[in-house]
């Protein structure tokens, strides 16, 4: 969950324009690429209907700290892009324990946290990543683009926002298994990999060899834990498998035979000595753990084999997809160093132009990272992690070691090798840069607006008599756009028009732009904390964002304010929100009110939240014959289906979308996600163009639109998608 | 014959022991480089030539490896490359799964291998060098042997003893050891380079067979391993993994890297016997079926999972 919060940062650090939501490409291809992604790639929305309700006390007490991707578990991770840069950047030069106890906190892993939220049910881990497809057909055709001379810029990868772990992740495994293909290929490799072997005999557990070790601390908490005879809590089997199991047991003689022999020939302190050793040898790889010289070896490595790679000539290897990415991995394309994404060759210059140049500095940088971590945690993590430390000269010392030094050097030997570099792989690599530097500048634009709503700058409707009316008007013609900049002079004119920013931030939503959207709904939900249509929109955006404690909390919310079910809702349940509570309570809200079509489409929202993805079809369905009518609840059917890999259903759950409002922008481009999804690259470009042709303004849409024109090996109109001419779009691609 | 398309890059097929048709495959996205992984549990219908899904189990990383339980039918555990390991019962609901999950292994783990005759137990083989021997009804391994030098990539219970079993590491060892025993009780140093898979023959129990990254699969005789009984060369690229035919005594059958399954004779002096070329990317595994002679899984980083007769095109 972290790494996917990072990535697709939330609210926090998205690309701007679009959201942190998986309803971009960029978001999906996190998915696909960093994984976890039961964000589900096409949202469910809010219901546009207009209610209100009056308001009392606000039933969330912390509405900043629930906003969508503000980290709400991990506060280390402030998602800002560049702070997390940094932090990385800080950490990289470490060769004590430090970054290695901060990658642990960073990478408990998802599940636990899942577990940990509700522990009742035990819930699935929440992650499927539909869009694995739209991966590999994007690295197919960053295949295709190389080998046809045709510089590929490829649509965003968010990678810039993998946490340290995962880089050790895609560093470490990416360089055992390259390993493993190319062996036997190149003397040089050969004598890399036999230091490898020497040096990680040397300190028996190979630091060196696979790089840092994240998970070594948990291991020793494990023995502790095991030392002191704390279990872990089993699942408990509900059936009789155990029973069985125990007759098998009784079978196959006692199972505690071995444990007793070993003990016999160990004495019962075997155990203890084994964890002492262990102890021991952990410390030893705590201290051998160096954190560059690990890294530049682990490096060299893979680029040794992407040189073996170029020289192969076989062409069924050459169109192996991983092979690719592999290259590119040892390319340093997708390898992260420590430090920084670091873009191959010539990039460098422009990437450091632009930090340095555009305005920010490190020191801005550092201040902007303070601001946005609240510099008294970031200060008491710092001193926590390291009590034996001065801090300060501590920070000094590594923030220097970092950035003049390696920094510098890293900067030189990638420029020098980018002189050298052969021509093809230069065009590969300048594409890339292009790409990279674009992210730096888009994220550099998101900084600003994070979680914050921003307003347009030239608005007509400012000074309009009633834009609230105005608004409502353009919002039912479908003019969305419009209806925004109506809707936006409302807000200011009146910020506490609770229902003005509700309205705002559907209409973002229906317009495709889910950032804005959530910024508008927080605000709404700050000028009335029991508006029901807020609370449901809320809910919606926080399971969307797979933020299962928030969204319970919304959704627990919405049932509390109602008139009719509020008594179902039990105070105590405020403090300790079970999903299994929670859906309780709501079934026995759809038995109390069969009819009532708002509790079915919040059953649905929870099923989603649970992947039951069968009964939150069902759900919506039922509420679907109670109202027919609803657009956006049959877009919600529609994203439900797409996750539960029925896309070709879903396309027809969106088209009774279309039928009943043709504006709705959002619904045409989750049509071409789910042809991309399906293969059909062509029907979606179409479906992308459509949606683009009603808001140019949907960078989600034209990111779509890009991989889908690469994927179907049209990047002849790459170009057009790229100065965004949608009239010569339109004409190629004609619905 | 039948294909299975799963979503992310195969890494392991397994065939039930319990069910001629089924088969549990083990998947990593990007490759298992970084991502999800997710189990299918799959079903071949006798009449139709479509594989079902019976059930998936999503994972927070990549899937290596599975092994179903020896002792119970719908029970398999699933190597994750977090460092943990799950056990799921098929039959239960998703949201009843995993049963457990065992988190001791400091790295990835790469290989598991259930008991065939002590069935309440299995080992698990890590990046982490370690292997670690687990029963179901223990929420904490019984043993960790920690003697190889770096990865170990498959760990492989002897069919006749069950207290014995070999390791392959990337060490360039293969070890053989005796649960009884506090270390290992035998260093085979197999190959030049890392030795991916191991595996014992099912009708000879001193044979047992290594692959590795130098392209070759050897057969030692335990009794005296200086020399191996035979060599087999004949791949392009890393040997992923081995497996001795549950059927037939000196048939084995491979995959490797060069993206082939190739079945060998390792008696005879031409061993290559089948050359399977069906997969498009990494062929990364195999299995054979021990309920039905001759039938055949394979599964790789095209995402595609073949099941077909021996002597068959997987394609066809």
């Amino acid at each position: 969950m972290s790494m996917r919060e990072l990535v697709t940062g939330g609210a926090a650090c998205a690309v701007s324009g679009s959201s942190s939501s998986s309803s971009n490409p960029l978001g999906a291809l996190a998915n696909a690429l960093i994984g976890s992604s039961s964000k589900t790639q096409e949202r469910l929305k809010e219901i546009p209907n207009a209610a209100a309700a009056t308001s009392h006390t606000q039933f969330y007490d912390d509405p900043v700290a629930a906003l969508p991707g503000s980290e709400l578990d991990h506060p280390f991770l402030q998602s800002n892009a560049q702070g997390s840069d940094f932090i990385r950047g800080f950490r990289t030069a470490h060769d004590n324990g430090l970054a290695d106890a901060w990658d642990e906190i960073q990478r408990q892993p998802h599940l636990d946290r899942v577990y940990n939220a509700a522990p009742a049910p035990p819930i699935q881990p929440t992650l499927d990543g539909p869009p694995q497809r739209v991966l590999s057909s994007f690295l197919h055709s960053f295949v295709d683009s190389s080998r046809s001379g045709i510089p590929l810029h490829p649509t965003p990868l968010p990678l810039l926002g993998l946490s340290q772990g995962d880089k050790q992740c895609i560093r470490d495994r990416s360089s055992i298994m390259a390993r493993h293909f190319f062996a036997d290929k190149s003397e040089e490799f050969i004598n890399s990999q036999v230091n490898a072997l020497l040096s990680s005999l040397e300190i028996d557990s190979d630091s060196h060899a696979k790089g840092p070790m994240p998970g070594r601390f948990r291991e020793l908490e494990d023995y502790w834990n095991e030392s002191q005879g704390i279990l872990k809590p089993g699942a408990h089997a509900a059936d009789g498998w155990v029973t069985e199991f125990s007759q098998h047991r009784a079978q196959h003689g006692d199972p505690d035979a071995w444990a007793h022999s070993f003990e016999q020939q160990h004495g019962a302190g075997g155990w203890a000595s084994e964890f002492e050793q262990e102890q021991a040898q952990l410390t030893l790889v705590d201290q051998m753990r160096g954190g560059n010289i690990v890294n530049l070896a682990a490096i060299e490595q893979t680029r040794m084999l992407a040189h073996t790679l170029s020289q192969n000539d076989d062409p069924k290897f050459q169109n192996s997809k991983f092979l690719q990415f592999v290259s590119k991995m040892s390319r340093g394309e997708l390898i992260i160093d420590d430090n920084q994404v670091k873009p191959a060759s010539g990039s460098w210059a422009t990437e450091y132009q632009q930090q340095f140049n555009g305005g920010a500095s490190w020191a801005d940088e550092f201040v902007h990272d303070e601001v946005s971590h609240g510099p008294a945690q970031w200060v008491n993590e710092f001193a926590t992690e390291r009590e034996q430390e001065p801090v300060d000269d501590q920070w000094v010392n590594e923030f220097s070691k970092l950035h003049v030094d390696d920094w510098a050097e890293e900067f030189g030997r990638q420029v020098g090798e980018g002189a050298l570099g052969d021509s093809s792989s230069d065009n590969w690599a300048t594409a890339y840069d292009e790409f990279l530097n674009e992210q730096v500048a888009s994220k550099e634009r998101s900084d600003a607006s994070t979680g914050v709503y921003v307003f347009s700058d030239m608005n007509p409707y400012v000074g309009h008599p009633n834009p609230l009316k105005e608004g409502q008007e353009l919002f039912r013609k479908g003019l969305l756009s419009e209806a925004v900049l109506a809707l936006e002079a409302e807000v200011m004119k009146n910020p506490e028009n609770a229902e003005g920013w509700r309205l705002l931030g559907i209409t973002h939503a229906e317009n495709d732009d889910d950032q804005q959207a959530i910024a508008a709904m927080m605000r709404a939900q700050e000028a009335d904390p029991t508006n029901l249509e807020v609370l449901l929109a809320l809910g919606v955006s926080h399971t969307n964002e797979l933020e299962q404690a928030a969204a319970l909390k919304y959704l627990y919310g919405w049932l509390r304010h109602h008139p009719k079910y509020g008594t179902l809702a039990l105070p105590e349940l405020v403090d300790s929100l079970y999903y299994a509570d929670v859906a309780r309570l709501f079934n026995e809200a759809a038995q109390m009110s069969p009819e009532d079509a708002d509790v079915h489409v919040v059953l649905g929202v929870l099923y989603n939240l649970s992947r039951e993805y069968d009964k939150a079809i069902a759900s919506f369905k039922t509420a679907l014959k109670l109202q027919p009518n609803d657009y956006s609840l049959w877009n919600k059917l529609g994203a439900t289906q797409a996750n539960s890999v029925q896309s070709a259903d879903a396309i027809l759950a969106y088209q009774q979308a279309l039928d009943l409002k043709p504006n709705y922008v959002r619904a045409w481009a989750n049509m071409g996600i789910s042809y991309a999804n399906q293969g059909m690259y062509e029907d979606s470009i179409r479906y992308y163009v459509r949606a683009l042709a009603m808001n140019p303004k949907a960078d989600n849409a034209w990111q779509y639109l890009r991989i889908s024109l690469s994927c179907a090996s049209r990047n002849d109109m790459l170009e057009a998608c790229d100065s965004r001419n949608l009239e010569l779009l339109q004409k190629e691609f004609p619905l | 014959m039948p294909v299975f398309k799963t979503p992310f890059n195969g890494y392991s097929v397994k065939f039930s022991p319990f069910y001629e048709s089924r088969l549990a495959v083990a998947t990593a996205q990007n490759f298992g480089i970084l991502g999800n992984g997710r189990v299918h549990v799959i079903d071949l219908s006798p009449s139709s030539p479509v594989i079902n899904e019976l059930i998936a189990f999503d994972t927070a990383d990549g899937v290596y490896d599975v092994a179903w339980s020896e002792s119970h039918d719908s029970v398999l555990v699933a190597a994750i490359a977090d460092g943990s390991i799950k056990i799921y019962d098929t039959a239960l609901p998703p949201h009843s799964n995993p049963l457990r999950s065992l988190k001791e292994h400091a790295r990835e783990v790469h290989g598991l291998d259930y008991n065939p005759t002590r069935r309440d137990s299995f080992l698990s083989a890590s990046w982490d060098d370690s292997v670690k021997l687990w029963t179901l009804d223990r929420p904490g391994s019984l043993r960790t042997f920690r003697e190889h030098a770096y990865c170990v990539y498959s760990a492989s219970w002897n069919p006749k003893h069950a207290d014995v079993f070999a390791s392959a590491s990337g060490d360039c060892t293969v070890r053989i050891w005796d649960v009884r025993e506090p270390g290992s009780t035998m260093i085979i140093p197999g190959h030049e380079h890392e030795i991916l898979s191991c595996d014992w023959n099912k009708y000879d129990d001193c044979l047992i067979a290594s692959a590795s990254v130098d392209k070759s699969i050897k057969i030692w005789d335990v009794r005296n391993y200086r020399v191996p009984v035979s060599v087999l060369n004949g791949h392009g690229y890393a040997v992923r993994k081995i497996k001795f035919s549950p059927h037939r005594r000196n048939l084995i059958v491979s995959c490797s890297y060069d993206m082939t399954v190739c079945l060998w004779d390792f008696m005879v002096e031409d061993a290559l016997v089948g050359r399977y070329d069906h997969h498009t990317e990494f062929a990364v595994g195999v299995d054979l079926s021990v309920l039905v002679d001759g039938l055949m899984a394979s599964t790789g980083w095209d995402e595609l999972v073949y099941v077909w007769q021996q002597g068959m095109d997987p394609r066809a």
